[in-house]
């Protein structure tokens, strides 16, 4: 098992908020290795794996930010026609539902970096260990 | 030519009429004083005797009574009569945990519903006419008191009660309504429906619309009176005092005058309870000289008002307020409920919000719009958009269970909400609901 921590915070839908979240991680010298927002009509999630998971979490209490920390699966595919829809179907196979997934590039210009959010991480990092699908850990992303 | 429901009482004397609420007064403190324990300790607290009381001119002596005693009093502390005397319960809408609720005995039903048929004859309503009552009907004063009052006065009464706007339209035009009753804001989206369905006033034989419930502006009442081609009339009324019909308005469609045999209307300065003179700005308080069951002195409505006995060219001489400016306490009326902001900091404490939060009102499409921003959990942050959808919509549920109308949830961040140092803002009402007073 090799679940990767991503850090969620919440966001009002309103101008400069995405700005405030990086002033903060900035000034703690916090490096994003991945990140995603979801936006709603009221307000946005941002998601990310940061290089340093427990500081990032800190400074942003600190700053009365909602955050939230949640364990995810990160794999490495090539970056090649078909890779993802393999990667869905060995997913789909064992009836895995996906939350929501974002790409980010890794060290290697000959592979993408996926983050996978399904409710049920054991049973879907098994099946892509079967599947012969290169997982990531934090360390791995840490040291992108 | 003016008519009247009963020109005697509507048209008399200022002499008579003082003459005739200075012996119901009298009569009236009597009879709370003997049968209601919980004003009766007012009183002697003041140290006011019912032989203190000789008419009218010593009113200001009475202690007054609030919402607050109401709901101290619930369900029957404040009820004058046996229960096996009262024939009907009425109550307001949405109030916090102990709602308000009104007893009445058949001669105050029958009272009740004489003030709506004088409301109905000066609207120009008789026999002839085709009265839609598209009020809720059920615990709300709305339906059953115009209801009552259009038996009164003879009309083909079709109690349709709110909702499904399209049925309303065509038993408008298949049964020809001729009197339209309902809140002014369903009233102008009765009459937007109307030109969508592809009708035109012509299509129905609507002459005259009576709307109360909640506030609206002259230019609400043209537009209305545009849509639908009919006169619109003002109405007022509250639960605790009868319901529809305190006060209506007429011909000359410049205030409300106020049933006074039935309702002796004050004026004070909310602040220190002392009277005003006529004319001046204060909150108007009712007492009721003919209720039966549940007869209120001195009750304290919070509605900001004027009145007028400057002489009205229908002829009655009833005395008139003027449609109520805003209220001396924090209360809303949204679609036609009554909402305080401490209802919904009450929901959010209990579903674990924190009690910061910011209440916006708004008009659109003639229909009031509630959205209420809340400052999400950091507990409950999910990094799933779904879990915190989730959230918002519980919320709501919540909060339309306490008030009886769907608001909508706006999770914020936290502490996103200004903190004030004073009194903190929390509604921002955009509705222009009231005319300039400065016209």
């Amino acid at each position: 098992m090799s679940n990767v921590r991503q850090i969620s915070v919440f966001l009002d839908n309103r101008p400069n908020q995405l700005k405030g979240v990086m002033a903060i991680l900035k000034n703690g010298g916090i490096n994003i290795r991945a990140l995603s927002v979801a936006d709603t009509k009221d307000f946005g999630i941002l998601r990310m794996i940061v290089n340093d998971t427990e500081k990032a979490v800190d400074v942003l209490k600190d700053a009365s930010y909602a955050v939230a920390v949640t364990e995810i699966l990160a794999i490495s595919i090539p970056d090649a026609p078909g890779q993802l829809s393999r990667v869905l179907d060995i997913l789909g196979s064992e009836n895995v539902n996906i939350e929501y997934l974002y790409a980010f590039t890794g060290a290697s210009d000959k592979a993408v970096s996926f983050v996978i959010r399904v409710d049920d991480n054991e049973n879907a990092a098994n099946a892509l260990t079967r599947g012969g699908i290169i997982q990531l850990t934090e360390n791995d992303i840490a040291e992108m | 030519m003016e008519r009247y429901w009963n020109e005697e009482i509507e048209c008399m004397s200022r002499e008579d009429m003082k003459k005739l609420q200075d012996e119901r007064l009298v009569a009236q403190v009597k009879h709370v004083y003997e049968n209601v324990k919980y004003y009766r300790d007012l009183m002697d607290e003041k140290g006011v005797k019912p032989e203190d009381i000789k008419g009218t001119d010593d009113l200001y002596k009475l202690p007054f009574l609030s919402k607050a005693d109401l709901r101290e009093a619930y369900p029957y502390g404040l009820l004058a009569k046996p229960l096996s005397d009262c024939v009907r319960i009425q109550s307001t809408s949405g109030t916090t945990g102990k709602r308000v609720v009104a007893f009445y005995t058949q001669n105050d039903v029958d009272m009740w519903e004489d003030c709506v048929a004088r409301a109905i004859t000066a609207a120009g309503g008789t026999d002839e006419d085709v009265c839609h009552v598209a009020y809720g009907y059920g615990l709300f004063t709305g339906g059953a008191g115009i209801h009552g009052g259009s038996h009164k006065v003879g009309c083909l009464t079709l109690p349709m009660s709110s909702g499904n706007t399209e049925r309303q339209i065509t038993f408008m035009r298949d049964l020809g309504s001729t009197i339209l009753c309902c809140t002014p804001s369903y009233a102008a989206y009765i009459g937007e429906t109307v030109h969508e369905m592809g009708l035109t006033p012509d299509d129905l034989k609507l002459k005259a619309g009576i709307f109360g419930a909640e506030p609206w502006t002259e230019e609400m009442r043209r537009s209305i009176e545009k849509s639908l081609g009919i006169k619109a009339y003002d109405i007022y009324g509250l639960t605790e005092i009868s319901g529809p019909g305190v006060a209506f308005e007429c011909s000359e469609q410049s205030g409300m005058h106020i049933n006074e045999d039935n309702f002796i209307a004050e004026i004070i300065n909310p602040d220190t309870g002392e009277v005003l003179p006529e004319g001046e700005v204060g909150e108007l308080v009712f007492t009721s000289i003919t209720k039966e069951a549940f007869p209120l002195i001195r009750y304290r409505t919070r509605d900001l008002c004027v009145l007028s006995r400057k002489k009205c060219s229908c002829g009655r001489t009833l005395v008139k307020m003027a449609k109520p400016m805003g209220r001396s306490d924090d209360m809303m009326i949204i679609r036609g409920v009554n909402v305080f902001p401490s209802q919904i900091e009450t929901v959010l404490i209990e579903q674990g919000y924190s009690p910061n939060y910011l209440i916006e009102v708004d008009r659109k499409n003639n229909t009031d719009t509630l959205d209420i921003s809340v400052e999400m959990n950091p507990d409950q942050f999910s990094d799933k958009v779904k879990d915190m959808q989730d959230q918002e919509k519980a919320l709501a549920v919540a909060i339309k269970t306490m008030l009886g109308i769907n608001p909508k949830v706006h999770l914020v961040s936290p502490k996103s909400i200004t903190r004030s140092e004073g009194k903190a803002v929390r509604v921002i009402d955009k509705r222009k609901l009231i005319d300039n007073p400065a016209k």
